[in-house]
């Protein structure tokens, strides 16, 4: 996939759209951060916010017609928020003189404002900011034109007077009496570098450009003169926008470039009021809200945001961040040459579930993005080392000799075989290296299982299929995974693979279309659950589904018949199925970044107060991790002590490798009657003593067993090793692989006592 | 950069019998190449790193080269 197309993708999310208050208000006031500060109570804060975008906010605050409030999305649920009493209460509970502005050098030229009206005030104190020379000319004796209308009812004459003074402490020219005409008007264009014209009606109909209010040349016109219509904030907003058109002219720069969202225009945020609980609007009276209703009215704001993505991603929420700000994330950290790739982290703390893209409405390809950037962090040799290394050593020991086997069925085709001569298994059962590792008792009862169910033969094949080689970007490795699993699939008679494990399925998915699989669920679903499998008397699961089965609904529905054919009732999770979580293991996430790891086990196992089903190994060994009782569903099919089963922790990280392996060679005694030779000393033949917080320690740095029996023997062997006198302590290390280990210990009668485990990866240079 | 605690003082090498000094030692990692003052053989040459060294001030080295 095109990484550049898909970064691209990322400005189709509308996190950053405004709402449609915002979006509807022509001269865009934040209302949600307005409301979010009456909400708090903070009607300073709010008296602030307003005053960013609005001029006049003494005034204008209080008589504006609010288009806002008729955008409002909560009209849909129950009734849209009172945003006009609420602008209100902030203008009186929170209102503050003006700070007085820096005066700006008169250089950007003169400019006469014809009618002193809303629009022309606005324009004359916008002008005057910018660095113009204002005169304002107005017909009647007095500035403020329509504010009047309101003095007494919604206004304060002696506040218009006040709010208006500014225009005389500024030092703007205005002459009133003045009454404007054509002639007067061709007088002005000679005198003046500009003009606007917002004096209400005019002698003869004029045509201004509806983007830019230029009429021609230096002579522009806005409000009721232009727009026909008595909406104060609109004529505000064209006020507004003339200043920035004739700003524009005057400097000489483009009059049209970068101004798209100017004035009211519909928001392409889609919101989704699923969340939304009714609320009654607070009732206002007359005189409006006391600071407490207003507060309370407040807090009803939906603060509108599309968090379709992140309020269900743990990953998201903990980098704060949406799909947009992410992919030009992604785009900055590609393009460093020298120095710091400051997004690597945030990169491999994706689980690559995909629930991102399942919940986005604009088709945002995040989850591709992430698995791109990583295969192009690999080529580059810019992937840190240390963050899939545990994995991809773990993938490579599975796909050794010790674990990696490929067998056909025991006996089968032979006297004593329950297959026809000649004819390949048409079956290989393929239970992954997670099971083996978590519960290798439950994959030796499932082989059991298919052998005795099916007829037509079920060949087995250890292993691990490449999943963490994909979600590490590590394209080589995969390739090679693939051709172990087509060439072990030739071999066989080309069978149907039955799957344990959802991570497996999605990687024949992708890279192995031509292969036909099956999940062990369906198999037994299929075939009948074998007579062993427990009863559930009425307990109550919940099913987490595994995300690398998102969209595999016939295994889905399996699993389901299944924990209903064992008795249980199922109470299905908000997030399940298509739009299931990830338990946090999921793009290795669990050895790139522990902390981010647990934040999706907190947030899922905090989801239901039932007990969960799983059917991925890692799902439950995850949850569990988390103190949250799951269960394996062949826990519940094969487990002797369910309760002990659903609590029981996962193996450490050297106790899952030798689990692989015995598995192996148990299998291979007892159902094929073959021992391995040259058979590998699993058991700790060092006689090491390793006390549980050097275990704890081992396990947060990857270290296995096997690299400490390692270090010992080298140690042993040469004599190449440090002594303590004080503490009685060697201390020993050795390089195996990019990685240096050192292990400290104590020698005693027969036995070693590891002290301490450690390992870095910067290297000696040995001169 | 001088990277040797005080408790690193008490360890000598067992092969040469020799207490450690600190030394001067290239190491590298990634695109990274410093020298440091470790603990060494004054004999073998054999550098010694300490725990508290390799999860702590290296670790942190390691991982600032890692996102170069």
């Amino acid at each position: 996939m095109d990484l550049q197309k898909l970064l691209g993708s990322g400005e189709q999310c509308i996190h950053d759209e405004p709402p449609a208050c915002a979006a509807a208000c022509p001269i865009h006031v934040d209302v949600s951060a307005l409301l979010n500060a009456v909400g708090a109570g903070d009607f300073q804060r709010a008296y602030r916010i307003l005053e960013k975008k609005m001029p006049f906010p003494g005034l204008i605050g209080r008589i504006c017609d609010h288009p806002c409030q008729f955008a409002c999305v909560r009209e849909k649920t129950d009734c849209a928020l009172n945003i006009a009493e609420l602008e209100r209460a902030a203008v009186e509970y929170g209102y503050a003189l003006p700070k007085k502005s820096l005066s700006v050098p008169k250089t950007l030229g003169k400019v006469a404002v014809v009618g002193g009206g809303l629009s022309g005030l606005t324009a004359a104190a916008e002008l005057d900011k910018k660095g113009a020379q204002v005169t304002v000319y107005e017909q009647s004796p007095r500035l403020g034109g329509r504010l009047w209308d309101f003095a007494g009812s919604r206004l304060d004459p002696a506040a218009i007077a006040e709010e208006l003074r500014v225009f005389e402490k500024r030092g703007i020219t205005v002459h009133c009496h003045q009454k404007i005409d054509s002639d007067g008007l061709s007088a002005l264009l000679k005198q003046f570098d500009a003009v606007y014209l917002a004096t209400g009606t005019w002698e003869k109909e004029l045509k201004a450009d509806p983007q830019t209010f230029q009429v021609q040349d230096s002579l522009f016109a806005g409000g009721r003169l232009v727009t026909q219509m008595a909406s104060v904030i609109g004529s505000v907003s064209t006020g507004k926008r003339a200043a920035v058109s004739i700003e524009r002219f005057l400097k000489k720069v483009s009059m049209t470039a970068a101004r798209e969202r100017e004035g009211a225009f519909d928001t392409p945020l889609h919101f989704n009021l699923e969340d939304a609980e009714p609320e009654e609007r607070v009732s206002c009276p007359p005189d409006g809200y006391g600071r407490e209703a207003a507060a309370k009215e407040a807090r009803r704001c939906l603060h509108c945001r599309c968090v379709q993505c992140v309020k269900c991603c743990s990953h998201l929420k903990s980098f704060q961040i949406a799909p947009r700000d992410y992919a030009r994330q992604i785009g900055t950290n590609e393009s460093v040459i020298m120095g710091a790739h400051y997004a690597n982290k945030m990169i491999n703390s994706c689980t690559l579930c995909g629930l991102c893209d399942e919940q986005c409405p604009y088709g945002v390809h995040l989850r591709d993005m992430v698995h791109e950037t990583r295969k192009s962090m690999v080529e580059k040799g810019k992937m840190p080392p240390s963050a899939h290394d545990f994995a991809l050593r773990d993938m490579q020991f599975s796909n050794s000799d010790r674990f990696f086997l490929v067998k056909s069925p025991p006996r089968f085709g032979s006297e004593n075989g329950s297959g026809p001569e000649g004819r390949p298994a048409r079956y290989l059962f393929y239970p992954g290296c997670q099971l083996s590792a978590s519960a290798p008792e439950s994959v030796e009862a499932s082989y059991r299982y298919l052998l005795s169910h099916i007829k037509e033969g079920v060949g087995l094949m250890l292993g691990c299929c490449g999943a963490p080689a994909d979600w590490a970007g590590r394209q080589d490795l995969m390739r090679e995974n693939v051709e172990r699993l087509k060439s072990a699939w030739e071999t066989m008679g080309r069978p149907t693979f039955i799957l344990a494990c959802s991570s497996c399925g999605q990687v024949f998915q992708n890279y192995l279309p031509e292969i036909s699989i099956v999940s062990l669920w369906e198999v037994m679903d299929r075939y009948g659950l074998p007579d062993c499998a427990a009863r559930g008397a009425g307990h109550t699961l919940s099913i987490h589904d595994a995300c690398t089965s998102r969209y595999n609904e016939p295994l889905q529905s399996g699993i389901r018949r299944i924990v209903r054919k064992l008795g249980y009732e199922i109470d299905e999770l908000n997030y399940s199925r298509e739009k299931t979580k990830c338990c946090g293991y999921g793009g290795l996430v669990y050895y790139a970044n522990r902390e981010q790891a647990e934040a999706f086990i907190k947030d899922r196992i905090g989801e239901s107060g039932n007990d969960l089903l799983v059917y991925c190994a890692m799902c439950k060994d995850l949850f569990v991790s988390g103190g949250k009782r799951t269960y394996h569903i062949l826990d519940l099919i094969f487990a002797e002590d369910r309760e002990q089963a659903g609590s029981r922790r996962m193996p450490n990280l050297s106790q899952r490798q030798k689990n692989r392996a015995e598995l192996k060679r148990r299998l291979l005694r007892e159902l094929w009657g073959e021992e391995l030779d040259a058979e590998r000393k699993d058991e700790n033949s060092l006689g090491l003593v390793i006390p549980p917080e050097v275990r704890e320690s081992m396990e947060k740095r990857y270290i296995l067993l096997e690299d400490v029996e390692q270090v010992i023997s080298h140690a042993q062997k040469t004599g190449e090793r440090f002594f303590n006198p004080e503490s009685a302590c060697y201390s020993a290390s050795l390089r195996i692989g990019d990685v240096t280990y050192w292990v400290r210990y104590r020698e005693g009668d027969g036995d070693i006592q590891v002290a301490g485990v450690y390992s870095h990866r910067m290297e000696i240079v040995r001169e | 950069m001088k990277e040797t605690g005080e408790r690193d003082f008490s360890w000598i090498c067992d092969r040469c019998k020799k207490k450690l000094e600190p030394r001067k030692v290239k190491v590298s990692y990634l695109s990274g190449n410093f020298e440091v003052e470790l603990m060494q053989c004054p004999r073998c040459k054999a550098v010694f790193i300490g725990e508290e060294l390799a999860e702590g001030k290296m670790l942190e080295v390691e991982k600032g080269l890692e996102d170069k």
